[in-house]
């Protein structure tokens, strides 16, 4: 722990920066809103989607067993000591235009319309239960990816789409690097916090004045900018208070500068842990409460250890019961499967991490083959403090997929009327989903 | 004169449903009516792509300036950045990103000696010279923001930086706050080329001044405008049509044009997917991280030979046997590489063989392992590209609902070929397939990675077929009918228009599209050319005012 000199106190008060020091122990034990962290279930709820690209094999993905006596499926396998934690949707369709293979899918389920020009046309539901429960954390929500990319399926608005991180060091660095405190370790005062936060202000003046020559559109975009220009604003002064006294929060190992591939094919169980380890320490610190984690990309063509051929190309081409197809699936289950264990390791009052995070686990289509959106494959996890009804197989035949939709921004406390437009649009959720 | 038939109608007439997909009109352009008067379309805020933002950036500061690499993505729309930089804004992370990097920079400036005398030209009085500062946001300011500062905006930068200055006692230190600020500012993120009220046309914007000088250094040096440009803005000189004329020239001859030339082909080409290329190792051995990026370079250094070393024909960047290699591919084309003692990133001119169908772009590594899978080559998505990209074809997303696999090698069907064909020969395929896969089966002498293979599967590979009406036996027959087709010279215009005024052209603007190709055939296909045609063209200086819609809400 560093000490504070006098000349360092004095710049930081001349920059206009609170100086932080150590709190007494009663205001330790608080978080920002004053209400106690101790008494369990008074954790915040948080919210994350685990995506991965070109579907399922529906008949082996779908259990067999209806209710609470099901079983988990073959590719289900790896996931079988979750069960208890485990909520299998199945029978729904996206019933918004399936017009862009792989697209769509997302675009209908995430924003309940359809695709245009290879974008929602709406905010996504990371990003609709982000204005809700986002603004107290440090980070709004956290974009992320296992695959080397920067795509994402979290849009902020109509087009305007938040880019992943998939390079773990860089995200380590975001999150864990300089100004973060894990709770207890003393804040040293910076005089460059206060000048940036009135660089900020200055560039904000300039927006506001650039504003209004423009068009609707471009009105719109500009603001988009402005917006995220007052999130680093609120992350400064974030990083200037104390960080909430939670328990299970602790500075995570720096990972690796990069990760070497294997045989020229990249190493993504590995890529897996280190992203997983980051986002768990992102949400036991409350760094933030909404993720978008994408495991792989739709469409990708990642080659994984022992296949003959890149994964899309396998879904299309490869004959028979695509027994290749069905490895690749399983190892992905299995690499969700730990970061859905990371989670539950991660004690929470007298729950775990896991019981206050809902994580919605999906991909792009049911079957990849033939780009179906009929019975999506939708696999819900933990969300106990969200009343998620826990250890189901849900068969929901023909249900419109934004029900489950519609139904988690209503665990997740967004007062909302409906979900979606046009055949996307309900305005009531899944029954039988929650406890 | 020869009347062009707009593609957009070619495209309406293919359904996947219906055969046959190729047009009848063959190679030659069909006749076509004379296109309405030309209607400029709204001005938009581009926001500046990845390379504008780092070539600014080393423009104004200096090539040594390191600029951070981890920044928001640009937006691809319809195949372009140019056209996605018009419709995308800075997301969450992306400001933290160019936060960041304005910090880093403004380090790098104002603590090295010599730049900073370059941008503070007067000795501060004191930590906190209000003076000092307002000359300094003045004087720099104009150059981050292409345009004079107001006195507001002085003001505003200016008492930041004595603000700064004060608060941590060093002028120069509280300077780099300043700067900062100028270059997250939205006025250096987004080009607000907006225009002024046009006197002559009633209802238009004219393009003028700093806005015109940033939007031809913006199309030709993919870049900032410098000093000069900025005084011709200033003077005025460049509303002139001797002094736009001038500067035009002197742009192009300037070796930043090199760079406007690359962002221009590697937005046509798609070429930044290069950084993403992975194949299997153990079936190309000759893959390695940095094929990729020796790849791309060859393209750009074809495309920069033919456009300003040795201005030719471009058509010629497609049935070239000339090209620029390294060792690595030398080794992958087969050739002798001239030097003995030579490093990964030294390229030498070599002519490639004629024993094998290499030719031009489409015999590159560049267009053959980019356009095919990991472990294979893939017809479809060779022949996707030369309709799109290179023909400007628009293809139909493929139905849902259909079993898409293609069938497994056997004795009956043993290369792609006879494999392809089997899933042609299923109607709801056939519409687009018989348009897509000929083209891609023409490379079919190429692997997965660019290197030329006579057999597929034991059998030798039969290339040949015909585009659009005109046969071919191999890749090489190919490219030299494809440097023939008709769409190809108004393709690249579509391409170079789209890259000029970041939209899509719509049929209000074919008038412009259609001068644009006249001149660069009556040219004999300069791309130099073409791109002084665009910037001198009164049509580069129009737009309509900013398009308001009531509810604010997307189209």
């Amino acid at each position: 722990m560093k000490a504070l000199d006098r000349r360092t106190v004095l710049r930081g008060l001349l920059g206009g920066a609170v100086v932080s020091l150590a709190l007494p122990p009663l205001e330790a034990m608080m978080n920002r809103s004053g209400t106690a962290w101790a008494g369990g279930d008074a954790f915040p709820k948080r919210f994350g989607v685990f995506f991965w690209g070109n579907g399922v094999l529906p008949e082996r993905w779908v259990p067999a067993a209806e209710g609470a006596s099901w079983a988990p499926s073959p590719i289900l396998m790896p996931l079988a000591a979750l069960r208890e934690h485990l909520t299998v949707v199945s029978g729904t369709r996206v019933a918004t235009l399936n017009t862009v293979p792989h697209g769509s899918g997302p675009a209908g389920f995430l924003s309940g319309d359809n695709m245009v020009s290879n974008a929602f046309t709406r905010p996504s539901l990371d990003q609709l239960i982000a204005r809700t429960v986002g603004s107290e954390t440090r980070l709004r929500s956290l974009e992320t990816a296992v695959q080397q990319t920067t795509t994402s399926l979290s849009y902020a608005d109509a087009g305007q789409r938040n880019p992943s991180e998939s390079d773990p060091r860089a995200l380590f660095n975001r999150l864990f690097g300089e100004g973060f405190r894990a709770p207890g370790e003393m804040g040293m005062a910076d005089p460059a916090t206060g000048l940036r936060r009135s660089v900020l202000d200055a560039v904000t003046a300039q927006g506001t004045s650039l504003r209004s020559r423009l068009g609707t559109a471009d009105q719109r975009r500009l603001d988009q900018h402005l917006e995220s220009v007052r999130g680093i604003e609120r992350q400064l002064q974030r990083l200037e208070e104390n960080p909430p006294n939670l328990a299970a929060c602790s500075r995570p190992m720096m990972p690796p500068e990069s990760v070497p591939d294997l045989l020229g094919r990249p190493d993504m169980a590995t890529r897996s842990r280190l992203m997983s380890e980051l986002i768990t320490m992102a949400l036991a610190c409350d760094i933030t409460r909404v993720f978008s984690h994408l495991y792989s990309e739709s469409v990708n063509n990642v080659l994984y250890p022992d296949a003959r051929a890149g994964h899309h190309q396998l879904t299309h081409d490869e004959p028979g019961e695509q027994p290749q197809v069905f490895a690749i699936l399983q190892r992905i289950m299995t690499d969700m499967a730990s970061f859905l264990d990371g989670l539950r390791r991660v004690p929470e009052g007298d729950g775990t991490l896991l019981d206050h995070t809902l994580v919605l686990c999906m991909s792009d289509c049911s079957f990849g083959r033939t780009h179906s959106l009929d019975d999506y494959p939708i696999l819900l996890a933990g969300g106990r403090s969200a009343g998620l009804r826990r250890g189901v197989h849900l068969r929901a035949r023909g249900e419109n997929a934004s029900k489950v939709s519609f139904s988690i921004l209503q665990m997740m406390g967004v007062r909302a009327a409906e979900f979606g437009v046009g055949n996307g649009r309900v305005t009531d959720g899944l029954g039988g989903l929650t406890a | 004169m020869r009347r062009l038939l707009p593609i957009a109608l070619i495209a309406l007439s293919l359904g996947c449903e219906t055969a046959p997909a190729t047009p009848d009109a063959g190679m030659d352009a069909p006749p076509a009516p004379p296109p309405p008067p030309f209607v400029p379309a709204p001005v938009t805020l581009r926001r500046l792509t990845q390379s504008q933002y780092a070539n600014a950036l080393h423009d104004l500061f200096g090539e040594a300036v390191v600029v951070p690499r981890a920044l928001e993505p640009d937006l691809v729309r319809e195949g372009s950045r140019a056209v996605g930089a018009s419709d995308t804004s800075v997301s969450a992370r992306g400001t933290e990103q160019y936060q960041d990097a304005a910090y880093a920079v403004a380090e790098q400036v104002l603590r090295n000696p010599e730049r900073r005398a370059a941008l503070v030209s007067c000795a501060p009085s004191g930590p906190g010279d209000m003076t000092c500062a307002a000359t300094f946001a003045r004087a720099v300011g104009r150059r981050v923001w292409r345009r004079p500062l107001t006195e507001e905006e002085v003001t505003r930068v200016a008492s930041l930086t004595a603000r700064a200055g004060t608060t941590l006692m060093d002028f120069h230190r509280g300077a780099e706050y300043g700067l900062a600020a100028l270059l997250q500012a939205p006025d250096f993120l987004f080009r607000a080329e907006l225009g002024v009220d046009a006197m002559a046309r009633m209802g238009e914007r004219r393009y003028a001044g700093y806005d015109l000088a940033a939007r031809l250094s913006f199309f030709l040096w993919d870049s900032t405008p410098d000093d000069a440009l900025l005084d011709a803005a200033q003077s005025g000189a460049i509303d002139t049509p001797t002094g736009l004329e001038r500067e035009v020239d002197r742009m192009l001859q300037s070796p930043k044009a090199r760079r406007g030339l690359r962002a221009f082909v590697s937005d046509w080409l798609q070429l930044a997917k290069l950084d993403e290329l992975s194949k299997d190792a153990t079936i190309f051995p000759s893959f390695s991280a940095d094929l990729g990026a020796s790849a791309r370079e060859e393209v750009l250094r074809n495309a920069e030979a033919l456009t300003f070393d040795r201005p030719a024909d471009f058509r010629d960047f497609f049935t070239s046997r000339e090209t620029f290699v390294n060792r690595r591919l030398a080794a992958v084309y087969g050739v002798q590489f001239p030097v003995r003692e030579a490093s990964a990133t030294q390229f030498e001119r070599v002519t490639l063989p004629s024993s094998t169908p290499r030719r031009g772009f489409l015999g590159s590594v560049a267009f053959l392992a980019l356009e095919a899978h990991p472990v294979s080559t893939s017809p479809t998505l060779r022949g996707r590209f030369v309709r799109e990209s290179l023909l400007c074809n628009t293809i139909p997303m493929p139905p849902v609902n259909v079993n898409t696999a293609i069938p497994a090698p056997s004795p009956a069907l043993r290369t792609l070929r006879e494999r392809l064909g089997a899933h042609v020969a299923v109607a709801s395929c056939r519409g687009c397939h018989a348009f897509i896969d000929p083209p891609g089966l023409a490379f079919e002498h190429f692997d997965g990675i660019g290197r030329y293979r006579a057999s597929d599967n034991g059998v030798t590979i039969d290339a040949s077929g015909a585009l659009d009406g005109r046969p071919y036996r191999d890749a090489a027959e190919f490219a030299a009918v494809l440097h023939d087709h008709w769409q190809l010279p108004e393709c690249m215009v579509l391409r170079a228009y789209r890259h000029a005024w970041g939209q899509l052209e719509s049929p209000r603007q074919r008038e412009e599209t259609q001068r644009l190709q006249e001149r660069f055939i009556a040219s004999g296909y300069q791309l130099r050319a073409l791109l002084r045609e665009v910037a001198l063209g009164e049509n580069f200086r129009r737009a309509a005012p900013p398009a308001l819609t009531p509810d604010g809400g997307t189209p």
